[in-house]
């Protein structure tokens, strides 16, 4: 399984002599057009990038289009972007029903059939995938002002992605899913709860055999950081967005020595998820509210801590 | 020494993509709706042309009065009205005015009906001269719509922000139980009717807004979430399209159904509403 920040280039260049290749999703192409025909991120203009290392997600013109399959996807506005589907005979693509905007009369929508049912609800996770079949047209956008990613996939490629963060993949994307393995419990007398910073599970989103195309929705604005081998950061659970599959995440907990209960109500310690590289995270810039009562912690997920 | 000033023939005009109203060569912005004409059309491969991207503290007229169109990502309508013009809106929405701008309240029927529907009661009327200002609680734009003699426009639910006092304001009961339970708009839609004199409309969607026009009997099926307006002679029903696999998975999808002829305005953030 490779990572989404292979280098090489992965498709040949143009017959122009000209070639670029795409700092975002790293597709080769002749140069000529304004936007990346793999991901529309806009070809003329420099990357965006923190002191820090986080790369801004890349310019995106409005009505950028990408390729993918025989088929196209065009994208519209900028405040809550909308992507507007050609989708070509036999082409396909999934979603989960509440992204649909509008769709052609034509195109034959089902259901598609996901497996474990059973922990998918008790993980507040949608049941059932809807699944769009061309020809025709058909269109998504989120219910929150942010930015549309696009991450196409080639053969071998994974990405692991926050929940509810997905909005439509091509049907040569595999979609799978995995125990988040983060939590803690709380207890206050008799009563205890088990609390899923990043949600009990996490989306895997694969292409085995052919190039797929993945597009998430992020709230606010989304910046991309590349950790070397060991290198670690912390992140605002609510904030993370996607990885590579290569990067480890574990939790992290941070608080003031020698604190007492009254401090709790504000909020007086720090939960953290701790990302391990090599690979890609992404974080996006407005987030939820972490959801924690304060009580104390009895028992976690492997994690590391720390008092100042 | 001064550049040469590029010639411009007094009769060619400028046809605004937009409203259709027709500008003077030079002019940058339609002096109707305020869409800048030096732009290109934004219409996607599908036939959504995009709401004009008002620039910042763009300006444009109605009857004596004019409207200044001020910020980007929550943008507010300032206006300053002319002696003897009124606009009306839902004091919700209300951001600012002058204080020497006299109020008063729209002769409302069906009251009851409205109440009942969740619709506001009372809309308010701010008279010129003066100036008052609007601006509605999310991330959006703002959509100007000219509305010509003899042009009817349904509007969703407090989508509207304020409307010239020339354009008849009404309401229509979206027919039919399915419509009322599943159709999202709730039971009723504002109607807009300009009789006699040309009016102006400024709606507020939420996220972008997107315009299609469909031919005669062209259908098309949107989350009703996004309706944000059309004309009166597009219809409106809804369909349901069953989703269901296996023991657990059982749900359905609630769609408008809008076929032409005419305008269909959606927006891309939409309301979200719980299906069965």
């Amino acid at each position: 399984m490779t990572n989404l920040d292979s280098g090489s280039p992965l498709a040949s260049a143009g017959a122009s002599g000209r070639s670029y290749t795409c700092s975002w999703c790293g597709m080769a192409s002749d140069g000529t057009a304004l936007s990346c025909p793999a991901c529309g991120a806009a070809v003329d203009v420099r990357s965006v990038v923190s002191r820090s290392g986080w790369a801004e997600l890349p310019g995106r013109r409005d009505m950028a289009k990408l390729q993918f399959g025989n088929s196209y996807c065009q994208i519209e506005g900028t405040y809550v972007p909308v992507a507007d589907m050609n989708l070509a005979a036999n082409d396909w693509v999934y979603f989960s029903h509440h992204v649909l905007l509008w769709m052609d009369t034509q195109v034959k929508v089902s259901a598609m059939s996901l497996k474990g049912a059973w922990k998918r609800m008790l993980a507040g996770m949608p049941l059932i995938m809807t699944q769009a079949v061309g020809p025709g047209r058909i269109a998504f956008s989120r219910d929150a002002p942010g930015e549309m990613i696009s991450l196409p996939l080639q053969p071998g490629q994974a990405v692991d992605v926050r929940e509810h963060l997905f909005m439509v993949a091509t049907g040569s994307v595999t979609y799978d899913w995995f125990q988040s393995n983060i939590w803690f419990t709380t207890k206050e007398g008799d009563e205890q709860e088990t609390h899923y910073p990043l949600g009990m599970l996490l989306d895997r989103f694969q292409a085995p055999q052919y190039p797929g195309l993945l597009l998430l929705h992020a709230s606010g604005n989304v910046f991309v950081r590349k950790l070397e081998p060991g290198q670690t950061i912390l992140v605002k659970p609510t904030a993370f967005l996607f990885k590579d599959t290569s990067v480890r995440m574990q939790l992290h907990i941070e608080r003031p020595a020698g604190t007492w209960r009254s401090w709790r109500s504000w909020g007086d310690r720090y939960l953290w998820i701790r990302l391990h590289g090599p690979g890609r995270v992404a974080v996006q810039s407005a987030y939820d509210k972490l959801e924690d009562n304060g009580r104390n912690i009895i028992s976690h997920s492997g994690a590391t801590t720390r008092q100042w | 020494m001064t550049e040469p000033q590029p010639h411009h023939d007094p009769l060619v005009r400028i046809e605004c993509q937009w409203c259709k109203s027709q500008n003077e060569g030079t002019a940058l912005t339609c002096r109707a709706c305020g869409a800048p004409l030096d732009v290109k059309d934004m219409v996607s491969d599908s036939g959504w042309r995009e709401a004009p991207r008002l620039r910042d503290m763009t300006e444009f007229q109605f009857g004596a009065s004019a409207c200044q169109v001020e910020g980007e990502i929550v943008p507010v309508a300032e206006i300053n009205l002319g002696p003897g013009d009124s606009v009306f809106f839902e004091h919700h929405v209300l951001l600012w005015k002058d204080d020497s701008t006299r109020m008063s309240v729209l002769p409302m029927t069906g009251g009851v009906k409205r109440a009942l529907a969740g619709m506001p009661f009372i809309i308010s009327v701010a008279h010129g001269p003066g100036r008052i200002a609007f601006s509605r609680d999310a991330t959006g734009e703002l959509v100007v719509l000219p509305i010509h003699p003899g042009q009817e426009l349904d509007v969703r639910e407090h989508a509207f922000l304020v409307c010239s006092h020339t354009v008849d304001y009404t309401y229509v009961r979206i027919k039919g139980l399915r419509n009322i339970l599943f159709g999202g708009q709730g039971m009723f839609m504002d109607r807009f009717i300009a009789t006699q004199a040309q009016g102006i409309l400024l709606l507020h969607g939420y996220g972008n807004v997107f315009q299609r026009n469909l031919k005669p009997g062209e259908s098309i099926l949107v989350e009703p979430g996004a309706f944000l307006y059309k004309d009166a002679s597009v219809g409106m029903e809804v369909e349901t399209i069953k989703l269901t696999s296996g023991f657990f998975g059982g749900t359905s999808m609630n769609l408008a159904r809008m076929t032409g002829p005419g305008r269909v305005g959606i927006q891309s953030m939409y309301v979200h509403h719980t299906t069965e």
